[in-house]
């Protein structure tokens, strides 16, 4: 049994269709990374994961228990953290804070929180001259780096991580990403959406194509990567064959 | 000289009140986005608590104070579930629109309870006041003055130094985000009504020794309740309370040395200066957001 599984998975805005019968795994331990243009519906998967969309159809499956349509609060108390697009911190609050909040999905006591808050802070060694920073004064990387504290503060079993490298310069996007791959060494499994495809393919084990709401292609990096029409989707910004669909 | 600190005792005592109810407009209005136009009201049933408790059922004053403030909590989450909570996914007017019905609704069963004749609550100690030379410290006002400077320390304290202030705090900066992180919003929010009726509820007891309780009495302290948010700078907290006290001096202070029909243009009139010179209010804008 995979730890997520996604079969037909449909959503949509009002009317207007951003997912149609995505069928997607993720296994224990993996990172797998969801590529695609603007609009091909990356971000919606993970919203309808997390439970910020209801699908319209399709099942989804968290370690075996059926989590389609159920409440945000509730996905994350079952071990789904999701690291919105846009990094989201807390304007009004410190990076302390921030980080603490992260803990709101279980019970924990004080201690343990700033314990857990103590190891977030060793992870992320520049944020601890920021600690009591309010969030709307840190630079973009700074904010990524609070949003990925705060996500694992939640001890998640799987991490949902949306952009990460957007809006950042190339050095920050660096340190992002071996984070990343440091998160998946402590045994989280990481559900990774990003534009920046080869960097996201340098990180992850497996990776799925999605243009218009569709899986087109999935497969290993090495693949993907050297699969002509993906390459054209990404450096052309050609439409993927219908032959290559298969 | 003592004149006018006569007049500023006098004027921070009500400016106290008015920074109050002004105090529930921004909680709500930072947890919702939305403006409560009944929390007016919310002072007025305050008051009627307490005249119906101490007065016509003859409580001790201390009791009719705990009877009211729970009925107050009680209407307050009542009136989340009935004005706020079906419409939470709507926009701004909507939720607007229904506060005002539901203060329109709240007015007249009042009216229809209790009648139009304005009464009167005693106040809560016979002790007269203070004497400091020339200036009288009246007991109200002291007890006024004092409420609410504790009621500021303990707010400060729960929104900085729990984590349950952090997580409104949170809600109110952005609830999506809140929601992903396992918050329960929609108890926050309850929370958060239920916590501004009860400070409404506390504007009512305290003021209505002074003023008559009346029907009329939410809409005269939420006006100038709400022109003290607007000035301090609105969804501000500090600016809530020096907006209040503003008003309360500046009214004081105009009734004695310009004119006392007026007393309750002057708050308005400091409203509109705010509005052509500094339309942010004291602290308005304090809080940038960053992409």
């Amino acid at each position: 049994m995979s730890l997520l599984e996604i079969s037909g998975l449909s959503a949509a805005y009002g009317a207007v269709a951003a997912l149609s019968g995505l069928d997607l795994a993720v296994e224990e331990g993996e990172i797998v990374t969801l590529l695609g243009a603007n609009g091909a519906g990356k971000s919606t998967t993970l919203r309808c994961i997390s439970g910020l969309l209801a699908p319209t159809a399709g099942d989804i499956r968290f370690a075996g228990t059926a989590i389609a349509g159920l409440h945000p609060e509730r996905v994350v108390r079952l071990g789904i953290a999701h690291v919105p697009e846009g990094r989201r911190v807390f304007p009004g609050l410190t990076v302390r804070e921030n980080i603490l909040l992260g803990a709101s999905n279980r019970h924990s006591t004080r201690a343990a929180r700033a314990r857990d808050a103590e190891e977030m802070f060793a992870l992320f060694p520049d944020l601890v001259r920021f600690a009591d920073t309010r969030g709307w004064m840190l630079s973009g990387g700074q904010q990524q780096m609070v949003a990925l504290a705060r996500g694992l503060m939640a001890r998640p079993r799987l991490l949902l991580l949306d952009e990460p490298s957007l809006g950042l310069a190339p050095l920050i996007v660096q340190q992002v990403f071996r984070i990343i791959a440091r998160i998946r060494e402590t045994g989280t499994t990481v559900l990774l959406v990003e534009q920046n495809a080869r960097i996201a393919l340098g990180v992850a084990d497996r990776g799925y194509v999605l243009e218009t709401g569709r899986l087109v292609v999935a497969g290993k990096p090495e693949a993907l990567w050297n699969n002509e029409d993906v390459r054209a989707a990404y450096l052309g910004g050609k439409r993927l064959s219908e032959e290559s669909r298969t | 000289m003592t004149i006018i600190l006569q007049l500023l005792f006098t004027g921070i005592g009500i400016g106290a009140v008015y920074a109050l109810v002004a105090l529930g407009f921004v909680l709500i209005y930072r947890a919702t986005n939305v403006v409560n136009f009944a929390q007016g009201q919310f002072a007025m049933l305050g008051g009627y608590c307490m005249v119906i408790t101490t007065v016509d059922l003859g409580l001790p004053y201390w009791l009719g104070v705990v009877i009211s403030l729970v009925v107050m909590a009680l209407f307050g989450a009542l009136f989340n579930l009935g004005v706020y909570y079906p419409l939470r996914h709507r926009s701004f007017l909507p939720v607007v629109i229904s506060t005002i019905g539901a203060s329109i609704l709240i007015t007249n069963l009042v009216l229809a309870l209790y009648g139009p004749e304005p009464t009167t609550l005693p106040g809560m100690t016979d002790y007269p006041g203070i004497s400091f030379g020339a200036v009288f410290l009246d007991a109200q006002y002291l007890v006024i003055i004092a409420t609410t400077l504790a009621l500021v320390i303990l707010q400060y304290f729960f929104f900085e130094h729990t984590m349950v202030g952090k997580k409104m705090q949170a809600v109110s900066q952005d609830k999506e985000m809140a929601s992903l992180l396992g918050i329960n919003v929609t108890g926050m929010i309850m929370l958060t009504f239920t916590y501004s009726a009860v400070l409404g509820g506390i504007a009512g007891i305290l003021v209505a020794p002074i003023l008559f309780v009346s029907v009329g009495l939410g809409a005269q302290i939420a006006l100038k309740a709400f022109a003290a948010s607007i000035i301090g700078g609105f969804g501000d907290v500090p600016g809530a309370i020096v907006g209040g006290l503003l008003i309360g001096v500046a009214e004081t202070l105009g009734a004695f040395y310009i004119s006392v029909p007026y007393k309750d243009a002057f708050a308005f009139i400091l409203l509109f200066a705010f509005l052509l010179i500094r339309p942010q209010g004291i602290f308005g804008e304090k809080i940038a957001q960053k992409a």
